[in-house]
């Protein structure tokens, strides 16, 4: 087992100063952004996307990775204070985080969900540096056909897990993947799409298209509302929890951990569907369900620390294959492509100190997290006291730097603009960004492992079937595609995410 | 009109200009795509997805489906109107009035004409931001700010 060296070359990368400096900003400012209800960490991930451009590669995506998974931590504040979820993943803690600080248990639930998300995290991440070096070795067997499958795979389990309609998801993958042949074809060298204006012909910039339609979009989409923030006044204390606390809780950490995890490996899964899963298992598996909604502990626990330990495992397929499992994940392929680094199974022969790196600097992140959300946690509360009034203009000024700063380029902070209208009515339409944005990085790759795989058959179709992997991932894409559009079969879904949110 | 019924006849008329273009390019065959293969495939599934939302807003009950006004009712859309127009004029002074002086107009526009905060704290947290991100960007990231008339 290479398990000490590789932790050793892990930490060595993660503790060299700039690398401590640069996991220190992103966990602090994923922190924030959970804490802060109206920005999601795709949308603040895209925003603060340009600050790396100046940075070393691994000290960009260390810092673009504390973002992501301190974010997570931070959620859970805003849902058991005021009741409003800092991100996604922590919608369901709201459900008895918020009943526990209404009966003035706030501390132990903000203190078992940063002690869960530490030990989850922790467990993820050593999920994670166990499993990338044999899934590296796999990755490494695979072909172009494998590759595009996976992709396929990959965009419709994102869809099937969309909170509305499927088609409608499909819809945005077809529309991302159409935006991403914008510019000029890698192989042919003609120009497509690109309306005879000269900045199309290096396709559409990630930069604005992600923060427009990620970022703008929710600015614009919160503006028009009347958004009220009433933070719990008791004070909060006992942040440790109780021996009480630990014994209904220890349970609840772990089966998170290992369900979050396995789930954040899943491709389009992630650690929105981790949380509401481990939900649903605590609940059906409690001697004592009818506690659950009314302050349980086990209902804050378990799904902090799965969506904790899911914020490792979507690692092991961007790490490893070069595939994002999430939109998230997508971000962060954009941030390694910026730096000229191709993810994939050579990332960690070419650029150890990425890989490792990244892998080094969540442990460390994970004690930088635990130190912030115990100890700081009334900062965070003041922070929450800031009126939304006062923060999006300064979202917006972030988000126009951010454009400007790729290419010192208007013309990027007018598309910037024109994809947050567009992602303004696609909320206001019910159409998610979140597979346009999947489908618009993932786009290029599918096309050139299509060509690819076309050209090793000579033509031939049956390539995808007479691969195992390949067969596998296209069937389990039909099935879930065909299941979806069984009436019965669709009914059951929306009930389970009826019955989730 | 049907909220569905107005994005699906949006799409389909994207997907058909897309097929049109993706023909225009060239398809190729199966032995050697075109560059326009992948793009048919895509607006060919963007244009079938968008008739069966079109076709399912005529065949389903239509009491749940959202009208368009409907979308925006009890909404203070008129700043989302606002806040695009006030970011729109900021990139068009960006360059002009260089980065200091536009951003400082352009947080004072949002925070008195959009959100009416008192003057005093407008013209402190407008003042402490640009400047804030000014030394920021300048220093610490080394980025290539506009400098305008004022020449920072």
């Amino acid at each position: 087992m290479d398990f000490f060296p590789n932790l050793i070359t892990a930490l060595s990368v993660a503790f060299q100063p700039a690398n401590l400096f640069y996991c220190f900003v992103g966990v602090f400012l994923g922190t924030l952004i959970g804490v802060l209800p109206g920005l999601g960490p795709a949308g603040a991930m895209s925003i603060l996307l340009p600050l790396t451009f100046k940075m070393p590669a691994a000290s960009a995506i260390i810092m673009m990775a504390g973002i992501y998974y301190g974010a997570m931590y931070g959620g859970s504040t805003t849902s058991i204070l005021i009741n409003i979820p800092g991100e996604a993943a922590s919608v369901v803690t709201t459900i008895d985080g918020y009943q526990m600080a209404l009966q003035g248990r706030a501390g132990p639930a903000l203190g078992i969900a940063a002690f869960g998300s530490f030990i989850a995290g922790t467990l993820g991440i050593v999920g994670l540096q166990l499993l990338s070096p044999p899934m590296v070795a796999i990755a490494l067997r695979f072909g172009p056909p494998e590759y595009f499958s996976l992709m396929i795979l990959g965009l419709v389990i994102l869809t099937y897990l969309t909170q509305k309609s499927i088609l409608k998801a499909l819809l945005m993958a077809g529309v991302g993947i159409l935006l991403g042949m914008v510019g000029l074809d890698n192989i042919t060298g003609k120009p497509r799409f690109t309306m005879g204006i000269p900045k199309f012909m290096d396709g559409i910039g990630l930069i604005p298209l992600i923060m427009g339609l990620l970022g703008v979009s929710e600015v614009l989409a919160n503006v028009e509302k009347r958004i009220y923030r009433e933070v719990r006044k008791t004070p909060i204390h006992h942040l440790l929890p109780s021996r009480k606390d630990w014994g209904q809780s220890k349970g609840a950490i772990l089966r998170g951990s290992v369900l979050g995890f396995f789930l954040g490996i899943l491709p389009g899964g992630g650690a929105i569907l981790a949380s509401f899963v481990s939900y649903a298992i605590e609940k059906r598996t409690s001697r004592t369900p009818e506690r659950f909604g009314k302050g349980a502990i086990e209902g804050v626990a378990g799904p902090e620390s799965a969506n904790n330990a899911a914020a490792s495992g979507a690692f092991i397929p961007l790490l490893t294959l070069g595939i994002p499992s999430n939109v998230l994940m997508a971000i962060l392929i954009g941030a390694l492509m910026i730096h000229g680094i191709n993810p994939g199974p050579m990332l960690m022969k070419e650029h150890p100190d990425v890989f490792w790196g990244v892998i080094g600097s969540m442990y460390v992140g994970n004690v930088m997290l635990l130190a912030l959300n115990l100890p700081l946690i009334g900062i965070w509360v003041r922070i929450l006291r800031i009126p939304h009034s006062v923060l999006f203009p300064l979202i917006l000024l972030f988000c126009v730097i951010g454009a400007y700063s790729e290419n010192y380029s208007v013309i990027d902070v007018n598309m910037m603009l024109l994809f947050g209208v567009i992602g303004y009515l696609m909320r206001k339409f019910d159409y998610e960004p979140a597979p346009l944005v999947l489908a618009f990085v993932l786009g290029p790759l599918m096309e050139t492992a299509l060509r690819q795989s076309l050209i090793m058959s000579d033509g031939g179709l049956t390539i995808f079937f007479t691969r195992s992997i390949s067969a596998g991932c296209l069937l389990v894409a039909a099935v879930l595609l065909l299941t979806s559009f069984i009436p019965s079969l669709m009914k059951k879904r929306d009930l389970v995410l009826e019955e989730e949110t | 009109m049907y909220a569905d019924r107005l994005s699906s006849l949006f799409w389909l008329l994207l997907g058909l200009i897309a097929i049109y273009g993706s023909v225009k390019l060239g398809i190729g065959g199966v032995r050697e795509p075109g560059s326009g293969f992948l793009p048919l495939l895509a607006s060919l599934s963007i244009s079938l997805i968008a008739l069966i939302i079109l076709l399912q807003t005529f065949v389903k009950a239509a009491k749940s489906d959202r009208t368009f006004s409907s979308l925006w009712q009890g909404l203070r859309w008129k700043r989302s109107l606002s806040v695009c127009i006030i970011t729109l004029g900021y990139t068009l002074i960006f360059e002009k009035l260089g980065f200091a002086l536009s951003t400082f107009i352009f947080l004072m526009t949002l925070l008195k004409g959009v959100e009416s905060i008192a003057w005093a704290k407008v013209l402190l947290i407008s003042v402490l931001s640009t400047g804030l991100c000014y030394l920021l960007l300048s220093f610490s990231l080394e980025s290539t700010l506009p400098k305008g008339i004022l020449g920072f």
